[in-house]
């Protein structure tokens, strides 16, 4: 038995963007994963609903606030700031495939920002919530999913702050290039799914 | 370094050049050596055959506390386990042998294979393979140690609210299940992501999907299902965890909560869980009828549809293990109708290899019989399945020694037969050495007749109305006869697992050597040395028909030009397979390990306190800035624009012209 060379691919690259590399397929592979995760979240959400009604429970006190549903206020504006940043991403993603690594590093430090904003909102939306999540099983679900899509993030803030030290202080390689075309690719993820979640939230108890 | 058997076919075709790039290839791919070598590997053979060790001793711990549970119930009003004990045995049987054995040997075994069928050299992301398996083994660990200090979960391999709830399981025994749960689903969703992308983007030129092995098909499908049904017990064993933890009321019905809920959860990922079990399975019969019959499999294209097929309607069935509950009727009768349908993909796929099989010049060794025990057992398994899709009659045996009948034929039936016909078969892959036929055909006469000794009466002892799940029983019920007859059966069982267990340990030593492909078999890992060599292939082949071996030219196609000097991996297009990178892949590390202890951190002292959360992400960061900016060196980086990938465009051009 001998073998023939076919193919020579000593010229391909070593990194490609979007559905070329494999990092894609991990990243959105794992944020398939957490999509599941908030569909059956959503399904709970609704199925709790069918046995309170009405549906949040009116609130114990006699005093203000008189209305037991949660206040739009802090979720409005982090629904605002989440989508304003998907733009900024969207700049440092073009930046990154086009490799001008100065505008990268801005919009980065820019998403970063946008980033910690969003994490203080919504520090102040589980108090817009007017149960907490040992009153009943409406305040238990509402604020897991607070706390769930939290959790994202502060891990988007996370590796949002890795990439940025890296697009500072290192070469603005390929490899790395395509990471940050990754973290786009979550961070549309995590505002997208707040505008689901925004509108189960907020609105849904608005429409019974 | 120790010489490395060599393939014959790598050996032949051998000139000077070759042999200094294979030396270097070795080098390059060497495993690292000791104690922090264990835990820094990446091989995906490595990490895999560790699963295998791993997840088989858990078999044999499951296995220990079935007997315990046999030799219970052996006669009447019996005292050798306490009641207490008793549910605790009977939890952590459940639960091991679902979680910390057989999702995690299927994983396994993809892991070990996938990679050489779809011939590269390592798995899509080799670190994340590995942070998967230590996961899982301290899942499996905190499980035991629990259960040693009298601390094993007891409410049930699927642990019911309210009986598991902070009202009715006080105490850290649910808790220990729950986080036992997180972990194993971890790993399992790791091992999901890393097959899909190896099988995306991994392959070798020319396996286009419609090329695809069927093992390969199973293994994919599985990650798929994987993905979808696995956050369903993850979120459901959080939520129980957090009523018992911090006071949530998800399932408190004082509170609004439902217990309903914690069961539809449950099932959402309790059914497709054991297709999630039995389609790689399927995959192993798959091979090993095609390599046994020595044929091409009939209707290639109806198997990978009911592949799919089987997948979906898996996510559409698992009400029918709440029928007991107050359901609307219409509801129960769509899942009954689910139910009986996914029958079809099923019996599409006996009779295509009923008919693959038909008229072959059968080569009957031992993977082949325990195929064909499967195909009865199954067949049993599956009739018992239709009779309890039917509203009317589960109402009658539910949560008797009915299902528990039914539901042991399925998963032993259509996995743990399947599984030792796949041992039988790779076993000389993995170690170079057959194991013994004689032993062997020991081996599935001892389990076949033990397996059907245990649980064939139960069908009757259900229907005779013996619950499960009960401690003991009294003379005056007259199950006491059948029960002894299954505890015999059970020995005869266990015998002839220890049949297996002892031509493991004479194979190793006195088996006979297999050289590269000792059943003459159609799938690219039998071309390389048993065991293969660490970087796998020499030269990426290029693949010219769906048998890969049978399929070759005499001169074997390849490609050149990959580098020998790094790790580095042809990363090809999802659908044809087209070249488009030259990829390098990461090396050992000691991060991914550093990670699993995070995790672990988060969930283990999470049982205690919920500081434990903020601990652990903090953790869980530190190590990520190490992982991220700790060892660039295992990457030449490559800070060029890249060229035009030309070659892609005349790669895709050979691959669509005659020659192929």
């Amino acid at each position: 038995m001998n073998t023939r060379p076919v193919i020579d691919v000593s010229d391909l690259p070593h990194h490609g963007f979007d559905t070329v590399d494999t990092i894609w397929w991990g990243n959105n592979l794992l944020l398939a994963i957490e999509t599941s995760m908030f569909a059956i979240l959503i399904a709970t959400y609704f199925y709790l609903r069918q046995n309170i009604s009405p549906w949040p429970p009116p609130l114990a006190q006699l005093t203000a606030p008189f209305s037991p549903l949660p206040g739009l206020g802090f979720g409005t504006a982090n629904a605002l700031v989440l989508l304003l940043s998907c733009l900024v991403m969207m700049w440092v993603d073009l930046s990154a495939r086009r490799g001008s690594q100065g505008a990268t590093q801005r919009g980065l430090i820019i998403c970063l920002v946008f980033a910690f904003i969003a994490i203080i909102l919504r520090s102040f939306e589980f108090r817009a919530v007017k149960f907490r999540w040992d009153s009943n099983a409406y305040g238990s679900v509402v604020w897991f999913i607070l706390g769930m899509h939290m959790l994202h993030l502060i891990t988007l803030t996370c590796e949002t702050v890795l990439l940025t030290g890296w697009a500072l202080t290192r070469d603005f390689d390929m490899k790395h290039r395509v990471d940050i075309t990754a973290l786009a690719v979550y961070w549309y993820w995590v505002a997208g799914i707040w505008m689901v979640l925004y509108a189960v939230v907020y609105w849904a108890p608005r429409f019974s | 370094m120790a010489e490395r058997p060599q393939s014959l076919a790598e050996h032949a075709a051998q000139t000077d050049a070759d042999r200094r790039e294979i030396r270097e290839l070795e080098r390059v791919w060497a495993r690292p050596p000791g104690i922090i070598g264990w835990f820094t590997d990446t091989d995906h053979k490595a990490i895999a055959l560790r699963y295998v060790v791993t997840a088989f001793v858990f078999f044999i711990l499951g296995g220990i506390e079935a007997a315990l549970m046999r030799i219970q119930l052996a006669r009447p009003e019996n005292h050798f386990l306490s009641a207490d004990l008793y549910n605790q045995v009977f939890t952590v049987h459940g639960t091991t042998m679902m979680f910390l054995f057989a999702v995690p040997i299927m994983t396994a075994l993809g892991i070990y294979l996938v990679p050489l069928m779809v011939g590269t050299r390592d798995v899509a992301f080799p670190r994340l393979n590995n942070y998967g398996y230590f996961v899982y083994l301290i899942g499996g660990i905190l499980l035991y140690v629990a259960f040693f200090l009298n601390t094993g979960p007891d409410a049930g391999w699927f642990s019911y609210v309210p009986l598991s709830g902070p009202g009715y399981s006080p105490g850290k025994r649910v808790d220990i299940w729950a986080q036992m749960i997180s972990f194993t689903e971890i790993s399992a969703l790791c091992g999901a992501v890393v097959v899909i992308g190896t099988v995306f983007k991994m392959r070798a030129p020319g396996m286009s999907l419609h090329r695809l092995p069927l093992f390969v098909w199973a293994q994919l499908v599985t990650s798929f299902m994987i993905i979808f049904a696995m956050p369903a017990v993850m979120l459901a064993s959080s939520l129980l965890a957090s009523d018992r933890l911090i006071d949530t009321h998800f399932f408190n019905p004082a509170e609004g909560g439902d217990a309903i809920l914690y069961q539809h959860m449950f099932w959402f990922f309790g059914h497709p869980e054991v297709y999630i079990i039995f389609i790689p399975a399927l995959g192993f019969i798959s091979s090993i009828v095609v390599t046994f019959s020595r044929r091409r499999i009939f209707g290639y294209t109806a198997m990978v549809l009911s592949l799919i097929a089987t997948a979906f309607l898996g996510f559409g069935l698992w009400v029918h293990h709440m029928f007991a509950t107050p359901l609307p009727q219409l509801g129960q009768s769509f899942f009954t109708a689910a139910s009986m349908m996914i029958a079809i993909p099923s019996g599409v796929q006996i009779f295509c290899w009923i008919a693959t099989l038909w008229g072959a010049k059968l080569n009957v060794k031992t993977p082949l019989l325990f195929v064909l025990g499967f195909v009865a057992i199954f067949v049993m398994g599956g009739l018992t399945g239709v009779m309890l899709a039917s509203v009317p009659l589960n109402l009658q045996i539910h949560d008797t020694f009915f299902v528990v009948a039914h539901l042991h034929y399925v998963l032993i039936g259509g996995a743990v037969f399947p599984l030792f016909g796949a041992f039988y078969y790779w076993f000389p892959k993995w170690t170079g050495r057959l194991l013994s036929e004689r032993l062997g055909r020991w081996n599935f006469a001892l389990m076949f007749i033990g397996f059907n000794l245990v649980f064939f009466p139960m069908h009757q002892l259900g229907l005779n109305g013996m619950p499960r799940r009960v401690y003991t029983y009294l003379p005056e019920t007259g199950w006491a006869n059948l029960n002894l007859l299954a505890s015999v059966g059970a020995l005869i069982l266990a015998i002839g697992v220890l049949f297996f267990i002892v031509n493991c340990f004479w194979a190793r030593r006195s088996g006979v050597v297999a050289g590269d492909n000792p059943w003459g078999a159609d799938t690219l890992e039998w071309s390389l040395a048993s065991p293969p060599p660490d970087y796998n292939f020499f030269r990426i082949p290029v693949v010219e028909g769906g048998y890969a071996l049978w399929d070759r030219s005499q001169e074997i196609p390849v490609v050149i030009g990959l580098s020998s000097t790094k790790r580095e991996t042809l990363v090809t297009s999802v659908v044809d397979a087209v070249p488009e990178l030259r990829y390098e892949l990461p090396g050992p590390s000691l991060w991914p390990v550093l990670l699993s202890l995070a995790t672990a951190e988060t969930f283990i002292v999470g049982i205690f306190t919920a500081w434990a959360f903020a601990i652990g992400a903090v953790l869980t960061f530190a190590v990520f800035i190490g992982w991220f900016f700790g060892d660039p060196n295992y990457e030449n980086v490559d800070a060029k624009e890249p060229p035009e990938p030309r070659d892609a465009a005349d790669a895709l051009q050979y691959l669509r012209s005659e020659e192929v």
